[in-house]
């Protein structure tokens, strides 16, 4: 049944313009496929097939007698990843209060912390490791800071958004009975922002987990050297054990951490 | 005793809040600001402890122009004013206490005040005052946990720990029910009473105006148009501050349920 009111006015232009869109869309979809040079003919071959049987069973048929020192490894991906947000956690709040525009009110300071969470974000973890190993040595402190570095991005801007967000009026209200800035800071600030950056920094860390899996691939210390190691020996039964053992410790740590988070705010 | 001397305020984009205004506010009045929205009650108000500075004239609080006043100066002069908000303006996550007590930040050491170590009179202050707005049964709830008209008293207590001598009400009542609204005048009212503290409230529910004020002065266009005692005010007084006739949403009404 037709609705009785009045009709929509046709508007030809955004048609045309939703048309162009999905046109557009398609061609680039059709242009990057038709230029990374896909073999199918050796994709869909004997030799995949065979390769996937020799090679998949392995994975599912776990190196159980290794678990010992796989977990070590994994505890020790853990705390890196533990060490590094906590560090990143602490070092964002500063630099998150520069980027806030309500409690710093000079747009040339908060474009500069911008920027430099802006600069910290575009480098990815692995890369940041690749340096710090450069820097360091090739060892777990590399991966700490990898992590720290690289979380300090993500969490200084969620911090600022946090920040921005909070109720002026109690400040002002604090102002009013004559508290300094480092009071009006303790008691009406940090109330309000400090349960959303617990909450935002525990959420950092469950992704700092999983990243610092694969930091051990370029040296920088954890679970991630024993997989290069297995690999480079072929050795897909522990493969096969590593992964069995980081998705078991992520997913039980993601519960624990989504459990927390919810009681936070 | 505070002393508006030819004072004028002229907000950054031109608008004029306040125009040469000439008042005298003597210790232990009960002043009531009437006028509709935008008339310049808030920026009157604010004036008083600094929140906004005005641009023309003088200001006396306790014989001293507080215009010049910056950083230590302003906090003293704030310590001794306090102001209670529309919104009650209270830390949600907070204790009802840690909200109370914060009215002795002025008083205390920063340091002392970070790491909650309040000499005992003011926590033992900070009680007695929630007790004369009869919440002490709720020091340790979360302030969120509160109703409104509850969350303003709460205000009111935190403003009492300061020990002022001038409280400040900017609208107070606005966001409250009829009877909570009385309830809160009220305690206003026996506080200025009680401890003869200078209090200016603002209002623009004119029932209430003359109920509780001692003295009512009208405001409109950043001007005051009406300055006089509260018994000699009538509704025609307020036709002609608010330069229109009366109207419903000008009375709070709701005295009625707070006798039953």
């Amino acid at each position: 049944m037709k609705a009785n009111i009045p009709a929509k006015p046709k508007n030809n232009l955004k048609l045309v313009k939703r048309l162009i869109s999905v046109i557009a869309i398609i061609a680039i979809y059709v242009w990057t496929f038709a230029s990374v040079n896909i073999e199918w003919s050796k994709i869909f071959s004997m030799r995949t097939i065979e390769n996937f049987d020799r090679i998949i069973p392995r994975f599912f048929d776990p190196a159980f007698q290794e678990t010992g020192s796989i977990m070590l490894k994994m505890i020790e991906t853990v705390f890196i990843a533990y060490t590094g947000s906590l560090a990143a956690a602490i070092i964002a709040i500063p630099l998150a209060f520069l980027c806030a525009s309500n409690i710093v009110k000079s747009r040339i300071v908060n474009q500069i912390g911008m920027w430099i969470l802006g600069a910290v974000r575009a480098f990815p973890e692995v890369l940041l490791a690749i340096i710090f190993v450069a820097a360091v040595g090739p060892n777990p402190f590399a991966g700490v800071l990898a992590i720290s570095v690289g979380s300090t991005g993500m969490l200084g801007k969620l911090y600022s958004e946090v920040i921005e967000s909070i109720d002026m009026k109690i400040i002002e209200s604090l102002e009013s009975s004559g508290a300094n800035k480092l009071q009006i800071l303790f008691y009406g600030i940090f109330p309000q922002v400090l349960p959303e950056f617990l909450s935002y920094a525990i959420y950092r860390f469950e992704i700092d987990v999983r990243a610092s899996s694969v930091l051990g691939v370029v040296g920088a210390g954890g679970i991630g050297t024993l997989i290069t190691f297995a690999y480079l020996n072929r050795n897909w039964e522990e493969v096969g054990m590593i992964l069995l053992v980081i998705i078991v410790v992520v997913t039980i740590i993601d519960q624990i951490s989504s459990f927390i988070r919810k009681r936070l705010v | 005793m505070i002393e508006f001397k030819n004072l004028s305020l002229t907000y950054p984009n031109g608008t004029q809040g306040l125009k040469n205004i000439n008042i005298k506010i003597n210790k232990g009045e009960f002043v009531v600001i009437v006028g509709l929205s935008g008339a310049g009650k808030s920026t009157f108000i604010r004036s008083i402890n600094r929140l906004v500075t005005p641009t023309a004239g003088e200001l006396h609080v306790e014989g001293e122009d507080i215009l010049q006043y910056k950083g230590r100066d302003l906090r003293e002069l704030r310590k001794k004013i306090g102001m209670i908000f529309q919104s009650y303006n209270l830390v949600h996550r907070s204790t009802v206490l840690k909200n109370v007590i914060a009215g002795r930040l002025g008083y205390t050491s920063t340091l002392r005040s970070i790491f909650n170590m309040y000499p005992t009179e003011d926590i033992e202050l900070a009680y007695e005052n929630l007790k004369r707005v009869n919440i002490e049964n709720k020091l340790y709830s979360r302030a969120d946990e509160l109703s409104g008209g509850q969350q303003q008293r709460v205000s009111i207590a935190r403003v009492l720990t300061q020990q002022p001598n001038v409280i400040l009400a900017d609208e107070p009542v606005a966001s409250l029910d009829p009877p909570t609204s009385h309830q809160v005048m009220t305690y206003l009212k026996q506080i200025n009473r009680e401890d003869n503290i200078t209090t200016i409230v603002n209002l623009h529910f004119i029932d209430m105006a003359m109920e509780y004020a001692d003295r009512i002065i009208g405001m409109r266009d950043g001007e005051v148009v009406y300055d006089g005692p509260a018994s000699k005010v009538n509704e025609g007084t307020f036709e002609e501050i608010y330069g229109r006739s009366i109207r419903e949403e000008d009375m709070r009404g709701g005295k009625e349920d707070v006798e039953s």
